[in-house]
């Protein structure tokens, strides 16, 4: 059959005709109503600097991607032409189970990973948004991290060392695969939450930890919202080791429930998990919960996937989703600002906070008829950032409408540390290949 | 220096001519750090209290075009603040206030000079604690740990400076005062703090931190096996990993040091042990105990000759002092001792141990290790004689040799006490000329004169020519 777009030609004659998605996807991979001219997916390093030394010449941004699960995340784009998939990039390259360590390429997805390590019972201990369907080289290129951060910590606590194709087709390693490191810079840093703006990562080396004997979430409810919080700065400045405090507010995905909660995680060998479940209760009753105990899952998602999956229906319904960086001390004041923000605005607010890491999401939806306000959203969303600023926190909009994303910034301040952040970019990235105008302050 | 005097003159008016140190005798005492096979006299030191008297100094020497380089308390182990090219040592020892605690935040806000275990000292009686714990953290700095990105006996469990850093305040090489990062989790944009930390005083110089403060755990148990030989201990490590089991420290000493260790101080080890493996756990203490069992049994399986228990926290106590006592008891054997710092896979342990053994024999050199087993990070003590020139030269091929033994099985070069001078040459065993080059270009966007703590970090040609390798032909990183 004869090819009639030059650019599919091209594309094909690169990565093969396996490797280039069909037009009729191309609709998935969108980005605030930019729809990409191709989506391909290199099968090797040398592919990747091809379709680099291509997207140069033709003048083509590029846009890094695992699966696509966070690609909605940023300001609006300048320009989309092509996503580039890690996707077919999915081996384990090195495994040790003694080591602890492994290095994988970059489009596994987390899920698979989780399911080879299991086999020895290890994990990688991240949980992040969409888990199930994640790659290891989006979360890493996120800094994705879910409900286990305040345990074990996020991407960035995880990662050992990495290579990345540079926009100039150059590949660079960074870090190693040892858990101790400090030879040279660490560049890995650099990487991890980038957003793809600095090269594609295309390797990553992590540490691992073993699996928990057992784990178990209890689950807390109080009638006001000022309970589940003691009672969370409670725990979390206790001797306790719980692998996430959960604070929900307006409901738990796929759960009934209604009320202020609280879900906390704990693992172990039996015998810690069940003192702790005993600590829990006498912190429950003197905090005046209504009610306490282990829960037990009724759907077949188990509680952890209602947590990734927060909210319910995901980020694609007609919704705007946020996320504050606090001190814990301050999350409490931020609920109130954002129930009130709801009320403004007469949606409803949902929030998770993950309350030993100061982590508060708040996603608004229901709007009525449906219709998202875009000028009152954009005012309520700013004062909600200042609600967060004002106490030295940051606000970030992960997900909202384009007509609302065209009115602020969802990135918000970054600081005099701004000037320093371009001057990578430049130097990384010079011809502005790569994801142009997503990142902070436009990078 | 041609107008050291005018430079003196302007250094005091910012700090005080008391906190300006310009006499011979004085500068000695900057002249290096625990590496001291490498001298280097600074023209002046300065003193500055204030993050704004840094910022002046910084100018100031910018505007002389002179070097300047911060120093901590001199404890590092690479030659990292050494005036190679003279210049200004910024010595940060007066700003050691500790800022604010913040308990219900579980932060602290520190200068760079605050030894770090005071700051644990501050918070202990409240139930808290600062992670990151170098063996020299009696003495070393938090500022000068978090240039090093410092680790310590307990990184197994709870990583290195990095992972407790949360926010810096940073004097850029042009004399401006920059915030990185916070005291939240999660700022937007590039993680410039996370790059900033470990790149030993080459980006700027730190002058505020805000930091993590872990709780103290609910109970600890630690336990000290002796065994016949250092492959049967490396293999216990393994086994222990294996099971599932991560320790807060898990360490080791050989043959030649324990022999070392009793003869100086008669903890009653066997003169003839293998090795000496500590294991420590903590966290809640409900279920320890089965753990505890759990390794008494993994180690009876590698033939343990000896197993003791820590009773109480005096016990606790004894034992990690004959950890920490190794490199006292060292001195006793040679009157100079270098030690290595690589890292390689744990399972790779036992092979790579055997090799060090075979690189004694063959330059005839004597080495003694002790390391943190649970990590990998081996610290072979390269015993010799100052004195002697021929055996300089075969200690400088013992320690190419362990190192790229480190860098053949996957391993790295440096776990924690960083490049500076001491492994510069070795860069090429693990980074190509592409990836140096990457840290040169971001070495240039925050150190664009180079004045800011100059001839570190990245190799020369010579440092090619040493390895047998073929120099890059385009451009050198470190020119």
């Amino acid at each position: 059959m004869p090819i009639s777009n030059p650019l599919r030609y091209d594309l094909n004659q690169i990565v093969g005709e396996a490797g280039v998605l069909p037009d009729d996807h191309l609709n998935r991979y969108q980005m605030d109503g930019f729809v990409p001219q191709a989506v391909v997916a290199p099968s090797s390093t040398h592919e990747i600097q091809d379709v680099l030394y291509y997207a140069a010449e033709q003048e083509l941004s590029v846009i890094p991607a695992g699966n696509g699960t966070k690609l909605g995340i940023g300001n609006l784009p300048k320009k989309v032409d092509l996503v580039l998939s890690t996707s077919r990039l999915n081996q384990v390259l090195e495994y040790e189970p003694a080591d602890l360590t492994l290095i994988v390429q970059s489009g596994m997805r987390l899920a698979a990973l989780q399911a080879k390590l299991a086999e020895h019972r290890q994990y990688l201990p991240l949980d992040p948004p969409y888990g199930d369907q994640a790659t290891i080289g989006g979360i890493t290129a996120t800094n994705s991290s879910g409900s286990s951060r305040l345990r074990y910590g996020s991407t960035r606590d995880f990662v050992l060392g990495m290579h990345a194709v540079q926009s100039s087709g150059v590949v660079v390693k960074s870090g190693g695969r040892t858990v101790k490191n400090v030879a040279g810079y660490d560049l890995n840093k650099l990487y991890i939450g980038s957003f793809g703006t600095l090269g594609i990562i295309t390797e990553v080396a992590f540490k691992l930890q073993p699996l928990p004997e057992i784990e178990r979430t209890v689950l807390l409810t109080c009638k006001e919202i000022g309970q589940v919080v003691n009672t969370a700065l409670e725990i979390a400045s206790s001797q306790l080791l719980p692998i996430f405090l959960n604070l929900f507010v307006n409901g738990v995905p796929f759960t009934e429930i209604a009320e202020p909660c609280l879900l906390i995680g704990l693992d172990g060998q039996p015998e810690t998990v069940e003192w702790q479940i005993d600590q829990v209760g006498l912190a429950a009753k003197q905090n005046g919960a209504i009610g306490v105990g282990v829960y037990e899952a009724t759907s077949q998602r188990d509680i952890r996937m209602s947590m990734r999956s927060f909210p319910e229906g995901g980020w694609a319904s007609p919704i705007v989703m946020s996320k504050a960086s606090l001190r814990v001390t301050d999350i409490e004041g931020f609920i109130h600002a954002a129930l009130a923000t709801g009320n403004d605005l007469r949606c409803l607010a949902q929030v998770m906070g993950l309350m030993g890491n100061g982590i508060v999401y708040v996603a608004l939806s229901g709007f009525p008829n449906g219709d998202i306000p875009a000028e009152s959203v954009a005012g309520a969303l700013a004062k909600l950032r200042e609600a967060a600023t004002n106490v030295g926190g940051n606000f970030i909009v992960e997900s909202a409408p384009v007509e609302v994303k065209r009115q602020i910034d969802v990135w918000g301040p970054v600081g005099r540390s701004f000037d320093l952040m371009k001057q990578i970019k430049a130097k990384l990235d010079p011809i502005g290949l790569l994801n142009p105008g997503r990142f902070v302050g436009g990078i | 220096m041609a107008d050291r005097d005018q430079l003196i003159a302007e250094l005091s008016a910012i700090v005080g001519s008391a906190h300006v140190i310009t006499d011979p005798t004085s500068l000695t005492v900057y002249e290096c750090d625990g590496a001291t096979q490498f001298k280097a006299l600074p023209d002046v030191v300065v003193l500055p209290t204030t993050t704004q008297e840094v910022s002046a100094v910084v100018k100031l020497a910018n505007r002389h075009n002179v070097p300047f380089i911060a120093r901590g308390t001199g404890t590092g182990l690479s030659g990292g603040m050494l005036a190679v090219n003279g210049g200004i040592i910024i010595a940060l020892n007066r700003m050691n206030r500790i800022l604010d605690i913040d308990l219900a935040n579980q932060r602290a806000v520190v200068e760079p000079g605050v030894v770090n275990l005071l700051l644990t000292q501050a918070v202990q009686d409240d139930g808290y604690y600062y992670a990151p714990d170098p063996s020299s953290q009696q003495a070393c700095s938090i500022g000068g740990n978090i240039a090093e990105n410092s680790g310590g006996p307990h990184t197994l469990k709870y990583g290195v400076t990095s992972n407790h850093v949360l926010g810096l305040e940073m004097v850029t090489t042009d004399g401006e005062i920059i915030e990185f990062g916070g005291s939240v989790e999660e700022t937007p944009g590039y993680d410039i703090r996370g790059v900033i930390i470990g790149s030993e005083g080459t980006f700027g110089i730190i002058t505020k931190a805000i930091v993590r403060l872990l709780r103290k755990p609910q109970g600890y148990q630690t336990l000290l096996g002796i065994f016949e030989t250092i492959d049967e201990a490396s293999n216990a490590v393994s086994s222990i990993i294996s099971a599932g089991i991560i320790p807060a420290a898990l360490e080791m000493m050989d043959g030649p040091v324990i022999k070392a260790v009793e003869e100086a101080f008669h903890w009653g080890f066997p003169l003839d042990a293998g090795a000496v493996l500590i294991v420590e756990l903590d966290g809640i203490t409900a279920g320890m105990q089965s753990q505890v069992e759990q390794i008494t049994e993994i180690f009876n399986d590698h033939n343990c000759r000896e197993i003791r228990y820590a009773k109480d926290d005096a016990d606790r106590q004894k034992i990690w002092k004959s950890r920490k006592s190794a490199f006292g008891a060292l001195g006793r054997l040679a009157p100079n001792y270098i030690t290595q710092d690589g890292v390689v896979p744990r399972t790779q342990l036992p092979k790579v141990l055997r090799r060090i053994a075979e690189i004694s024999e063959k330059y005839n050199i004597p080495i003694a290790n002790v390391f943190h087993a649970g990590d990998g990070n081996i610290h072979p003590i390269v015993l010799f004689d100052e004195r002697d020139p021929d055996q300089c030269e075969r200690v400088d091929a013992v320690n190419t040799e362990i190192l790229t033994v480190c860098a053949e099985v996957g391993g790295t070069i440096t776990g924690e006490h960083g490049i500076g001078l001491e492994k510069m040459d070795y860069m090429p065993l693990i980074f190509s000329p592409e990836d140096l080059a990457l840290m040169v270009d971001i070495k240039e966007i925050f150190n664009p004169s180079g004045l800011c703590n100059p001839g570190k970090i990245f190799p020369t040609a010579k440092s090619y020519a040493k390895l047998g390798l073929e120099t890059p032909n385009h451009s050198l990183p470190g020119k």
